[in-house]
């Protein structure tokens, strides 16, 4: 008899690109999954590297297309942000900030490491209540749109395997690490690992 | 115990409980027997029900639910865990009863189990204690729940060791609760905001009964003791290893007075990562460890231990900067405030922690509470710190340089992840701080180790430590036994630690196996669910009387009014939408007057009530919904049909709520559709209806041919505006792709009613009467008509589909459609293909049709040349009616036009006005821009010209007519040169007297031209031609005297000629001569005079056999003959088009006019024949009819009649 599903979060620092394709890997599988951003803002590429698009976390993704969309439909079309938004609203609403999120988690996974800094100090920051415990996994992603969609799959393919494999034990706890280790020989990545208590 | 006057407490307001109670226990039935899934769901909603709901019901179904902790599932087993930790929160005195079964749990065989069992603990530990401090009452159970929980504290501490890393994880968290809660909180605690009412030793009596503070307070520094153990094992996990370094921190900084510890902790760790780790996992713990000592440094009282903090974080690879901005400033005085802490915390322990104070200075080891300077040297000198002490002198690059090389041949084949990941080149190798900071590190190792001069130092101060510990009190000893943790951590402090839990726990279990609290059973289940269970609770049924029907509906309905009405105050406290809600359900779920009650209501005021419509409607829909297949839509068609009317009966109504309501509801009915059609026909709201209508045709495609058909239905309807505003949206439709086959099919059908003989019933609605075979009005053939002409304009292939149609109806209905089609007609254009091929093919029976269109096409517009062209490829080629031509005249030739004007002239007088006005231009309307292929003078000559076989003669009259009533047109100067060019023409035209005479009366003036015309008549021996001769005689007479000159210039026998018509002219003549000089007078031929004074008539005679002669050549065919022939040519279509009086159509009564002339014709024929016999007769009106000059309309009517009496009379006389 399993348990309850384990409860999944995946964060990145801006909800769009990373953690949303995760998001939407993970919900095909049937995992009770969702998705943050840690940054103060979301930040899209713009039209030069220091020019980003930069909303706030109320601005709704639908919001933000239809915004790209009158700024520069070609150049946003053609980068591919656009085609990120579509999916991204078929997903859900707006991103949302992870430190905003009171609700609880088994497992977070985190696409870089200063995202995952800032979710560990964000957990450890937190006043203590049921010392439940949520298990926060950094498995690096670069931000980019290829490696996003190329390897992210690919990635992510393994990375649930190895939470599928998280999933259907019953003991998630007392095997993460060494399903972790696994993986991370398999897929040649370090992973960070840490748990934090609600 | 208190529980039964609980009990009967909850009890006696019984009747507010009952549902609750019941409800309660129908769950836990249910919960028996389903799956899991829904179990947990079900036992969750009793938790709810009666831990928040209903506390006082807690008690009752306590029982029954434990029972449940022997469930298969884990789920199931952590639920009743979780229930434990409510239900022992809300009410204290349940840990009495519950906190065995918790103990129970925590020894399952399942890890998720004991992991949530243990997170329980932690929670009901903090509870337990705190409700045992606070009652002052001794009661045997409290104290044996007290052991027992106790007891389970050692189990889960003993969980450190578990097999199981999560369990180890929750045991770690476990023991820092229990640190945390076992040693006193003081003022400069970081105190969490939720944990604030929590338990402290600082809060337990000294004088407890069973709860010793001493006891405790060395528990907790075993806990922490044990932690610290746990911490350096060296196979730790990595997830462990985490947990314990967030433990410490959270301790470091809710205790500060562990804060020594705790980085000494931390020291050890950085320098000894346990090996096992991974690579990733060391980083991961390094990024742990840099978190938590930011932590403990952001804390005021790490100033102390600052240096090592830093040293570490710097290892850690932190930025000095980023160090320096998370160090708090530093606090002047420190030691008061820790004095304060203490005098904060009990009384006693004033006394002993300055005992305490004193003993530690005595032995020169400054203890962490009682330094007063500032933390530039390390406050608490523990082993390690001795032991670096002693190896920093000892630290020159010699020695180092030898240890370094020693220890070469140790190094390890492979660098060890943690090294490498630690691995930082040392940037400022041989200053002091460096050096100190190595003698730092090996003497962490070497204590490690279990070497080094600091451990032995330790340990004989913890030596006398221990043996005053037996005479101090236990503060200064915990104290102490705390401060040497760390260097006992390899195993010297064991033993003391050890031993004294050795101690303690055979203690606990002695007392515990006779007082423990029992646990609930799993057999009180049985017992529970069975009939005490159900006879505990109040049941309704069992004690109610049943009402009658008639008194259930009455209540009820009475209850849903109340609701009702009680709208306002609903509105006021903002729960309209539950009230709308209620009333929708209740009034969909029961039959009855409820709901016309309802519908009135809402009908009342619709506008302000329109969202309890919506959710009534949406109600019956989903009622029905739920019934398919088998569920009838009358409940909802009422409903729609219901509030629809009532909205369209409102006679005002300006808002869109009808519209709203249809285009919202989920279907609209048969009968919501005639509401929406009556809608419609309301001429002041016919445009919102049909847009409504509109919307549903375009939003709901699955029906829209239903909904198309209304709004066509309503295309032929009696009102205008209702027709028109129809037609104006059907033409938008009708651009639309799927909706045009459907409305044109209508339009068609619709048009070809008009083949019936009479209008069928359908044309008539059907609420009107009438009979079957009423014929044909005006109006059922415009109804069918409608619809049909104002697609025509936007599809002109449908005009052959009229034209089809016109063929086989009947005359009134050929007369209605040449009414209608004038505008459609107009709108297509002439240069319509369609339209041009309907010209082309003209099929029989449509020629008036087709004239018609001709003519409404060249109305204003003068025609094209595809159009001319056309039509003079049907008249020359299939249907020779020269009435085609009249629409197109000035687009043809002129010889065309000449070759035409014959026919022309012969019809009906209107039409052939109608003709001369397009060819003179003088047409009625304007922009006639056309120019005639014809001058008017061109026109009249050619008049002159006719062929007199081909034409009576009285029509060419009639026409000459026509042109000098057009005296704009006709000026003197055009006649002149009329008058001039006839009179060159060679024979004579027959009338040209009759036009000299008349141009004549018009314009006097040209009396002097007119006399040069008669000479040159003369030359041109004007006697051959007697009609020509008859008038240049009575112009003569009317001119004179200016006419004597040419009269003299006649030869003798003309001039005799003359007398005899005009016996009268002879005498002025003879006078005239007489007046001439006599010179004059010799030129005047004898021959002249002769004639002019003889009072007999010389030869009259001879002259008109002459005449005779001459006349049978010319009029020789028979005008008799010719006429009958012509009508034949027309009759055709006559029949078609007979009387029409308020568009008089020319071509039409042109037929008839035609025979009335022939007939007329023939009249004056056979009126003529009769005085043939005696021609003297037939010569006095001429005499009789000489009128003044002054009048001058009637001379001409009379000179024209006489011309063609005259004329008449020649002609028959030759027949005969």
């Amino acid at each position: 008899m399993p348990s309850h599903p384990l409860r999944v979060a995946v964060v990145c620092s801006s909800n769009q690109n990373r953690s949303m394709e995760a998001h939407n890997i993970l919900s095909k599988r049937g995992f009770d999954v969702r998705s943050f951003g840690t940054g103060s803002h979301v930040k899209l590429p713009g039209p030069a590297p220091d020019k980003p698009n930069v909303y706030d976390f109320k601005t709704t993704y639908e919001q933000m297309y239809n915004d790209l969309v009158r700024k520069d439909k070609e150049l946003y079309t053609q980068n591919g942000i656009l085609h990120m938004l579509d999916r991204n609203k078929r997903i859900k609403s707006k991103p949302e900030r992870f430190q905003n999120c009171k609700d609880k988690f088994d497992l977070v996974i985190t696409c870089e490491e200063r995202v995952y800094d800032q979710v560990v100090e964000d957990l450890n920051s937190r006043e203590q209540e049921t010392l439940q415990p949520v298990h926060v996994i950094n498995v690096d992603i670069q931000d980019n749109h290829e490696e996003a969609t190329d390897h992210i799959c690919e990635l992510f393919e393994e990375a649930c395997a190895c939470t599928g494999g998280i999933q259907h034990t019953d003991d998630m706890e007392n095997e993460i690490d060494e399903l972790l280790q696994e993986f991370e020989d398999k897929s040649n990545r370090p992973f960070l690992h840490t748990v934090c208590f609600y | 115990m208190d529980f039964s006057s609980q009990e009967g407490d909850s009890e006696a307001p019984a009747v507010i409980d009952m549902t609750t109670s019941e409800k309660v226990v129908e769950l836990l039935n249910q919960a028996a027997l389903i799956p899991t899934d829904e179990k947990l769901n079900v036992l969750k909603q009793v938790q709810e029900l009666i831990i928040n709901k209903d506390p006082s019901l807690l008690d009752n179904f306590l029982d029954e639910i434990i029972a449940f902790q022997t469930d298969k599932s884990i789920e199931v087993k952590k639920f009743v865990i979780g229930f434990i930790e409510e239900a022992c929160k809300r009410d204290n005195e349940l840990l009495l009863r519950l906190i065995a079964n918790l103990n129970m749990l925590l020894k399952d065989e399942s890890v998720n189990v004991v992991k949530k069992a243990i997170l329980t603990l932690t929670q009901l530990y903090k509870v337990t204690l705190q409700w045992l401090v606070r009652s002052k009452a001794v009661s045997e159970m409290q104290e044996a729940c007290w052991d027992l929980v106790t007891q389970m504290k050692g189990d889960v501490l003993a969980l450190l060791d578990s097999e199981n890393d999560g369990v180890r994880t929750h045991a770690i968290k476990f023991t820092e609760s229990l640190i945390i809660t076992l040693s006193p909180r003081t003022a400069d605690s970081d105190v969490p905001k939720r944990q604030e009412g929590d338990i402290s030793l600082d809060k337990v009596p000294t004088d407890h009964s069973y709860i010793h503070y001493d006891e405790l307070c060395q528990e907790g520094k075993t806990a922490l003791e044990k932690l610290l153990k746990f911490m350096v094992h060296p196979a730790i996990s990595s997830i462990n290893l985490t947990t314990a370094l967030g433990s410490l921190a959270t301790i470091a900084r809710q205790r500060p007075m562990f804060m020594s510890e705790v980085v000494q902790a931390y020291e050890t760790l950085h320098a000894n990562l346990p090996p096992t780790l991974a690579k990733s996992q060391v980083s991961s713990v390094r990024k742990n460890l840099k978190l938590h000592l930011v932590a403990v440094l952001k804390h005021p009282c790490s100033l102390e231990f600052h240096g090592q903090i830093c040293t570490l974080l710097l290892d850690l690879g932190m930025p000095q900067s980023e160090i320096t901005r998370s160090t708090p400033a530093p606090r002047e005085q420190r030691k008061r405030p820790r004095q304060e802490q203490y005098t904060e915390g009990k009384k006693v322990k004033i006394e002993s922690s300055s005992t305490l104070i004193e003993d530690d200075e005595d032995k020169e080891e400054p203890a962490p509470l009682s330094v007063p300077k500032p933390a530039a040297v390390p406050v608490a000198q523990s082993a390690i710190d001795l032991t670096a002490e002693f190896l920093h002198p000892l630290l020159t690059p010699e020695n180092v340089a030898n240890l370094v090389l020693i220890s070469m041949v140790y190094l390890p084949d492979i660098m060890p992840a943690s090294f490498q990941a630690t691995y930082t080149p040392v940037e400022s190798a041989g200053t002091d701080a460096q050096i100190k900071h190595l003698a730092r590190l090996m003497a962490t190792q070497m204590t490690a180790a279990g070497i080094g001069p600091g451990l032995e130092q330790c340990k004989a101060r913890g030596e006398g430590a221990v043996k005053e510990e037996n005479d101090d009190d236990a503060a200064t000893k915990d104290l102490l036994i705390k401060r040497k943790v760390p260097a006992m951590m390899v195993g010297q402090a064991i033993s003391v630690v050890g031993g004294y839990a050795e101690k303690a726990s055979p203690e606990v279990p002695a007392a515990a196996v006779k007082r423990l609290p029992e646990p609930i059973l799993p057999s009180a289940q049985t017992k529970m669910t069975g009939a005490t269970g159900r006879k505990k609770v109040f049941r309704l049924p069992d004690i109610v009387q049943q009402l009658s029907d008639s008194q259930i509906e009455n209540l009820t309905s009475k209850a849903v009014k109340r609701i009702l009405h009680s709208e306002k105050p609903i509105a006021q406290s903002g729960m309209s939408h539950v009230r709308v809600k209620l009333l929708s359900r209740l009034v969909t779920q029961f039959d009855g007057m409820m709901k016309s009650d309802v519908l009135e209501f809402i009908l009342d005021d619709i506008r302000t009530r329109s969202d309890l419509a919506f959710s009534l409607l949406y109600q019956e829909y989903n009622t029905y919904l739920s019934q398919l297949p088998s569920g009838l839509l009358d409940s909802y068609d009422h409903c729609l049909y219901t509030l629809l009317s009532g909205l369209q009966e409102k006679p005002e109504q300006r808002d869109g709520l009808f519209t709203k309501l249809v285009l919202e509801a989920p279907i609209i009915t048969e009968s919501a559709l005639e509401v929406i059609r009556r809608y419609c026909e309301d001429e002041s709201r016919v445009y919102l209806g049909m847009t409504t209508l509109k919307e549903l045709i375009v939003k709901r495609p699955s029906r829209q041919f239903q909904y198309l058909h209304v709004l066509l239905d309503l295309s032929s309807h009696e009102k205008e505006k209702v027709r028109t505003t129809a037609l104006a949206f059907l033409k938008r439709m009708y651009e639309k792709d799927q909706l045009r086959d459907y409305i044109e099919k209508f339009a068609l059908n619709y048009l070809q009613l008009l083949v019936h003989p009479n209008p069928p019933s359908l044309l008539f609605g059907a609420d009107k009467d009438t009979e079957v075979a009423a014929p044909w009005t005006e109006e059922t053939v415009r109804q069918c008509l409608f619809l049909y002409l104002s697609l025509l304009p936007l599809n002109h292939r449908l005009v052959h589909e009229l034209a089809s149609v016109y063929t086989e109806a009947i005359a009134d209905i050929k007369r209605s459609v040449l009414r209608a089609i004038e505008q459609p007609i107009r709108g297509m254009g002439m240069n319509s293909p369609e339209l041009l091929l309907l010209v082309e093919n003209c099929p029989k029976g449509a020629e008036t049709l087709v004239t018609r269109c001709l003519h409404i096409l060249t109305d204003k517009v003068p025609p094209s040349p595809e159009l001319v062209e056309r039509v003079r490829d049907l008249y020359h080629k299939r249907v020779p009616d020269v009435r085609f031509l009249i629409p197109v005249i000035n687009g043809l030739e002129k010889n065309e036009v000449i070759q035409a004007l014959p026919k022309l002239i012969k019809l009906n007088p209107i039409v052939v006005k109608e003709v001369f006005n397009r060819l003179l231009g003088t047409q009625h309307s304007e922009g006639s821009s056309s120019v005639s292929p014809l001058t008017p003078g061109d026109l009249l000559i050619a008049l002159h010209n006719i062929d007199s076989t081909k034409c009576d003669m009285k029509s060419i009259i009639k026409a000459t007519n026509l042109c000098f009533g057009e005296k704009n047109v006709y000026t003197s100067e055009v006649l002149a040169v009329v008058m001039q060019q006839l009179m060159e023409q060679n024979p004579l035209p027959m009338l040209l007297m009759r036009t000299v005479i008349q141009s004549l009366t018009m314009y006097p003036r040209l009396g002097g031209f007119v006399m040069n015309i008669l000479s040159r008549l003369i030359v041109k021996q004007v006697w051959k031609y007697p009609k020509v001769w008859e008038g240049f005689v009575k112009c003569c007479q009317r001119t004179k005297p200016q006419s004597f000159s040419v009269l003299l210039q006649l030869p003798p026998a003309q001039l005799t000629s003359v007398f005899e018509r005009c016996p009268e002219m002879r005498a002025p003549l003879l006078q005239h001569v007489h007046s001439f000089t006599p010179h004059q007078q010799a030129h005047i031929p004898g021959s002249i005079m002769a004639v002019l004074e003889a009072n007999k008539k010389p030869e009259p005679k001879p002259a008109e056999p002459v005449v005779e002669t001459e006349m049978e050549a010319a009029p020789a065919p028979s005008v008799v003959e010719e006429t009958p022939k012509e009508p034949e040519t027309i009759v055709e279509p006559e029949p078609v088009t007979q009387k029409d009086e308020e568009e008089p159509m020319e071509q039409e009564e042109s037929e008839p006019a035609i025979q009335e002339e022939t007939l007329n014709i023939s009249q004056v024929e056979s009126e003529v024949e009769t005085p043939v016999p005696e021609p003297e007769p037939a010569e006095e009106p001429m005499e009789e009819s000489q009128p003044e000059p002054s009048e001058q309309p009637e001379p001409e009517k009379d000179t024209e009649a006489d011309v063609a009496t005259k004329e008449a009379e020649n002609t028959s006389e030759d027949v005969e």
